[in-house]
């Protein structure tokens, strides 16, 4: 069953359509990639999932539950969450803290919100803590996110979705801006996250996505080109002339 | 307990002995209005232009009670905070729906309002001679006109206002706030509805403000339009600004500061604000985080040299 669906799904800014008729289902389980080159409206795509603003028109399904128009943070409450393209972190807050504020955002009560203290919260803060270990940050949990390398912001990103104990993962181009070597890590996390997940991935890397995906599906211009394995899409002629173009040696 | 606690203990019991009454006690209630605004600024990130507007309300209801119906002062001090709270809450009701630039606007313009509405309103607040006749009525037996008996109720006041003001800050909420303040954008994204908390923060600000201006109105027995004014409102920037917007203490600092030079200096030399000025272009240049950080900076200053000396011999 698709655990997150779109149906005709469109985004107009003025006479711009950036997401257009897009009609999408992520199987739960599985690790859905959607590539396509810059500016093709995948990001785009992700805000319209997460409540940043609303559709022009089209539906949004996760669960069996229409969830077009809720706004952003109570989107977050239904178990979607997403790392973000640009490196959008707490700087001032520790590494702890910055998964902390995601996991207590997803904790059962907020009971003693404002009198209860804070690392009063056992089981808010091992999921923080599971979540900094599950991308290599445990180390460095009491550092502020500000003094930590571009590498480790990135895996920060990923450890704040982990630890909002989400039911789908939305990541937005986890490895943009790595050194080869920080994108070998970041490959390696994301493939052992694989399996515990549904997974919803952005990339424009072709290398990255083949080896990792179940699914994978083509954005082009807003809309969706073509859908398939990744042999599939490889293989595909419509693919090849319109995203990969002079990429692929013929 | 620690050596904070112990310092503003330390400070409660000294400020009388070296300073008028009247001067300590309004360190304290300053202090007070500083801690309320500093869970804006400090913690929120919020630049709020308008928190006399909670201050001066809180003061002219609760002012005009006790005047006329001589209410007991607990139960003035309780109109106080409700009415600073509900003040805030219709403020930043509609502050929260803008941001930056067009936030701050719009705390000082929604404070010029409620400033005018005083201004005009002379039947009940007296408009510009203010409203006096304000009593201190005395409480289970102890008589408040009694200068230094009114300083230890507004000190204990203080006190409780400090511990519940850092009970909050180190609960979810204070972490919460903070993670607004570091990026709104994230925090939305993990979960919570930033303009709801930066309402909440709006309004346990404004009763802390109300407090404030309900001790105020007691301490002079009176309350005069400037209390409801943007200069008060500026005023408390300042002297949390001075003091350190990073800290649970800055706003304590800040107000010494501020209403030591204001008290003090103003006696001596007209141009006192002068002084202000001077020293707030030295903190927005050097010390961004107030007399806090510049404490800060000068220990560990102290300790490398000590340091290198060791090293040296």
């Amino acid at each position: 069953m698709a655990l997150l669906r779109t149906e005709t799904l469109t985004k107009a800014f003025g006479a711009l359509t950036a997401v257009n008729g897009v009609t999408l289902e992520v199987q739960a389980g599985t690790l859905h990639s959607i590539i396509g080159p810059n500016g093709a409206g995948k990001t785009t795509l992700f805000n319209l999932l997460t409540g940043q603003f609303p559709p022009t028109s089209g539906r949004i399904v996760f669960d069996g539950r229409d969830i077009t128009g809720t706004p952003a943070h109570r989107i977050a409450h239904l178990g979607l969450a997403r790392s973000f393209q640009r490196t959008n972190v707490f700087p001032a807050l520790s590494l702890l803290d910055n998964a902390w504020i995601a996991a207590f955002a997803r904790g059962r009560s907020w009971r003693g919100l404002v009198w209860r203290r804070s690392d009063g919260y056992a089981e808010v803060a091992e999921r923080a803590r599971a979540a900094l270990a599950d991308v290599g940050l445990a180390d460095k949990a009491d550092q502020p996110a500000r003094e930590i390398s571009h590498g480790e912001q990135r895996q920060l990103e990923l450890a704040i979705a982990l630890a909002a104990a989400p039911r789908v993962l939305l990541l937005d181009e986890p490895a943009a801006g790595l050194s080869p070597d920080e994108m070998q890590k970041m490959v390696a996390l994301v493939r052992g996250l694989k399996g515990r997940y549904t997974i919803v991935l952005i990339e424009h890397k072709m290398d990255i996505i083949m080896g990792v995906s179940d699914r994978v599906s083509v954005m082009h211009f807003g809309s969706l080109i073509a859908e398939g394995t990744p042999a599939e899409i490889q293989r595909n002629p419509e693919v090849r002339r319109a995203y990969l173009g002079g990429m692929v040696a013929e | 307990m620690s050596r904070a606690w112990l310092a503003v203990l330390a400070a409660v019991v000294v400020l009388p002995l070296t300073v008028r009454h009247a001067i300590a006690t309004e360190i304290w209630i300053f202090a007070i209005f500083g801690l309320g605004l500093n869970l804006l600024l400090g913690y929120t990130g919020l630049l709020s232009f308008g928190q006399s507007t909670f201050f001066g309300s809180a003061a002219y209801v609760a002012g005009y009670l006790l005047k006329q119906y001589a209410i007991n002062v607990f139960v003035a001090l309780a109109i106080g905070v409700v009415v600073g709270a509900v003040s805030a809450a219709l403020v930043g009701y509609l502050c929260v729906q803008r941001s930056g630039l067009y936030f701050i606007m719009l705390t000082f313009a929604l404070n010029q309002m409620f400033y005018f509405i005083a201004y005009q309103w002379t039947t009940v607040t007296g408009g510009e001679d203010g409203m006096p006749g304000i009593g201190r009525p005395a409480l289970l037996g102890v008589d408040f006109r009694n200068p230094l008996a009114y300083y230890v109720f507004v000190a204990a006041l203080f006190l409780l206002s400090l511990w519940i003001m850092k009970r909050i800050v180190e609960s979810p909420l204070g972490k919460i706030l903070q993670a607004i303040r570091e990026n709104d954008v994230r925090a939305e994204a993990v979960g919570y509805d930033v303009p709801s908390f930066k309402l909440l923060a709006f309004i346990i600000g404004g009763g802390f403000s109300g407090l404030a201006g309900v001790l105020y109105a007691m301490l002079f027995g009176i309350v005069p339009l400037e209390a409801i004014g943007f200069v008060f409102s500026g005023n408390v920037v300042f002297a949390t600004l001075i003091g350190g917007s990073g800290s649970l203490y800055g706003p304590i600092i800040g107000s010494f500061v501020f209403i030591w030079l204001s008290e003090s200096v103003s006696v001596v030399w007209e141009r006192w604000p002068l002084l202000l000025g001077v020293a707030f272009v030295i903190v927005v240049l050097f010390f961004r985080g107030g007399c806090v950080e510049a404490w800060a900076r000068f220990w560990s200053w102290r300790e490398r040299r000590r340091a290198l000396e060791g090293i040296a011999q």
